[in-house]
């Protein structure tokens, strides 16, 4: 039983990011340490524990068919999916070190550089030949905030999806998926095969140890190109007309003193200012 | 020329308030182009459809019965792209809520549209249309020309204003779809009572490092309690244990745009500002006056928290009981 991994190469969170000048919709790379995005992880710990409980057992697949990668082989692995550049290896590698068997890049600019939907579509013409009983993805992608990624992936194979998974409980035929929503949170039972996004809280990802990231450095990362999976990207759907720094915050007002005193201006602020009382 | 459709969420029957607000939104856009605005309710709502005529919507779409009692991504998409097709829509708008989100991207591959999510701001005259959203962590703002003919667009809750509810009444139209349901709602777990979600909540208390432990976040919550606010919570209180996760505010957690915003003892982390920069107003109480939050708060306190919250709150009482 096969289980997909979405992966993503995204900026650290600490970096600094600043609109490159000369590419429209693009940020400055040189200085800039790239990680995998940090959601992936908690879907890449739920992939490698499956495997390592013995898999999935015998429930739906995803059909494999014409146009797909001749991927399967040997029974139950966890594999990485990625759309990005070449720079994406070293995310990759992190996810191999964290326990996946390899991956695959789709690493074409125009996958690379398409919108989210052609993204997916492009995914999942990927992952078809791969046959998985599950897709597992992040919950969210921290640098284009998006978070539809696993539900696109999902309608091009014609398979359910549940996104922001805190909990998920395996029993062959289905994935039982605790989700979150406004005011609470819902209990889905998705037929497999599935995709399903991940949310923090879901596991706890382990940190690799030495053995696993040398062990990682021998895996196979396979790039495909869009002609070799047979797609095309499409006309294009967005495009970013600019990229800029959001207006900086009005400098504020600040108090110290006597809790009483400053509490008694806060609460004044409160009432005349933020109108909130 | 072509329409404009909103998905309305229902919750306990009524249309959600962030639907209400992108039915605003996609009233404005209607005006402004001149395209007729439609809404799809999926699930038995009685009274919803008068809502949604009141607030402008000159059609409103029912899928109702077996398959729409509960949220299926599955049945709401195929709902609306019949409603869509039906109306014949080009810009499909909703809330960024969980669900909106959730419908958004499986409607958005269906119709093999652009999609733009979590939407802060719209170009109301913009040919094609063009809106606005953060990303990066919210570190920039992102200015999207959707190019397709068809577009999905979810609008972040508690942003776009209300509009106002006019003597109106839509056209219902009754509608089916195809219900193939292969992820099931089992159950709907609601949280606690009288607790209020961090995404849903005008005011929001939240608390940080220096709350110190699971006991110092009793002052955080009684504080959130007077305001009639939600309790929120900086990652490291909620990597610490003190708090649950559903609380988290910031990159990893979720993203909030109150009217006020009050961080207690939180340092200000790029990450958190991620999460809570779009609030309308931010005070911090904080004892480190060089914490980076104390430079983005409309108000800063330098002071204990644990001194100045409780303070707070009584003379809140006071102000209200006034």
């Amino acid at each position: 039983m096969n289980i997909a991994v979405l992966l993503r190469q995204v900026p650290d969170t600490e970096a600094k990011v600043v609109p490159d000048p000369d590419l429209r919709g693009r940020i400055m790379e040189s200085e800039i340490k790239f990680i995998l995005n940090p959601y992936d992880e908690y879907a890449v710990e739920e992939a490698v524990r499956i495997i390592e409980r013995g898999g999935l057992a015998p429930g739906g697949q995803v059909p494999g068919g014409a146009g797909g990668l001749p991927l399967s082989g040997g029974g139950g692995e966890a594999v990485g999916f990625c759309i990005g550049p070449d720079r994406a290896e070293t995310a990759l590698r992190s996810a191999l070190a964290l326990g996946l068997a390899r991956a695959v890049l789709v690493s074409d600019p125009a996958a690379v550089e398409a919108d989210v939907v052609t993204q997916g579509r492009i995914l999942a013409a990927a992952i078809k030949g791969f046959a998985p009983s599950l897709i597992l993805a992040g919950r969210e992608l921290i640098d284009t905030q998006e978070d539809a990624l696993a539900a696109v992936v999902a309608h091009f194979l014609d398979i359910p999806h549940v996104l922001g998974a805190g909990k998920i409980t395996l029993d062959g035929e289905k994935a039982v998926v605790l989700r979150e929503v406004e005011g609470g949170s819902l209990e889905i039972a998705a037929s497999l095969p599935a995709a399903v996004s991940c949310s923090k809280g879901l596991n706890e990802p382990r940190y690799p140890s030495l053995m696993a990231i040398k062990r990682s450095k021998a895996k196979e990362i396979r790039k495909v190109s869009l002609a070799e999976l047979g797609v095309q990207s499409g006309p294009q759907k967005s495009r970013i007309a600019e990229l800029k720094a959001p207006p900086p915050r009005a400098a504020g007002v600040r108090v110290e003193g006597e809790p009483a005193v400053v509490a008694a201006k806060g609460i004044e602020w409160m009432a005349d200012v933020a109108k909130v009382i | 020329m072509a329409g404009i459709l909103v998905w309305a969420e229902v919750s306990n029957g009524e249309v959600r308030k962030a639907s209400r607000e992108a039915v605003a939104a996609g009233s404005k856009l209607a005006q402004m182009s001149g395209a007729p605005l439609a809404a799809v309710v999926c699930g038995d709502a009685p009274g919803a459809a008068e809502t949604l005529g009141r607030l402008g919507a000159a059609k409103v779409f029912t899928a109702a019965g077996p398959g729409f009692e509960k949220y299926s991504s599955e049945a709401y998409a195929a709902a609306v792209a019949e409603a869509g097709q039906r109306f014949g829509a080009e810009i499909y708008l909703m809330s960024a809520t969980a669900l909106g989100k959730d419908l958004a991207a499986r409607l958005a591959a269906k119709l093999d549209a652009a999609l733009a999510s979590d939407v802060t701001d719209v170009r109301w005259d913009s040919k094609p249309l063009t809106v606005i959203r953060p990303v990066y962590s919210s570190k920039l703002l992102a200015t999207v020309e959707l190019l397709s003919e068809k577009k999905v667009i979810t609008l972040r809750p508690n942003v776009f204003p209300l509009g106002p509810e006019r003597d109106l009444s839509a056209e219902i139209v009754p509608i089916s779809a195809e219900t193939n349901i292969r992820a099931q709602v089992l159950q709907a777990l609601k949280a606690a009572e009288g607790a209020i979600d961090v995404t849903e909540a005008r005011v929001i208390v939240s608390g940080g490092r220096g709350v110190g432990g699971a006991d110092g976040f009793k002052v955080v919550e009684e504080l959130a309690k007077t305001l009639r606010g939600a309790v929120g919570a900086s990652r490291a209180a909620v990597d610490a244990g003190w708090i649950p996760y559903k609380h988290q505010v910031g990159q990893t957690g979720k993203v909030v745009s109150p009217v006020l915003y009050i961080a207690c003892g939180i340092s200000g982390s790029i990450q958190h500002f991620a999460g809570m920069g779009s609030s309308k107003f931010i005070i911090a109480v904080n004892t480190d006056k060089d914490a980076p939050i104390m430079e983005k708060a409309d108000f800063a306190i330098v002071g204990d928290l644990f001194k100045v919250v409780p303070i707070l709150k009584e003379e809140l009482l006071k102000a209200i009981a006034k």
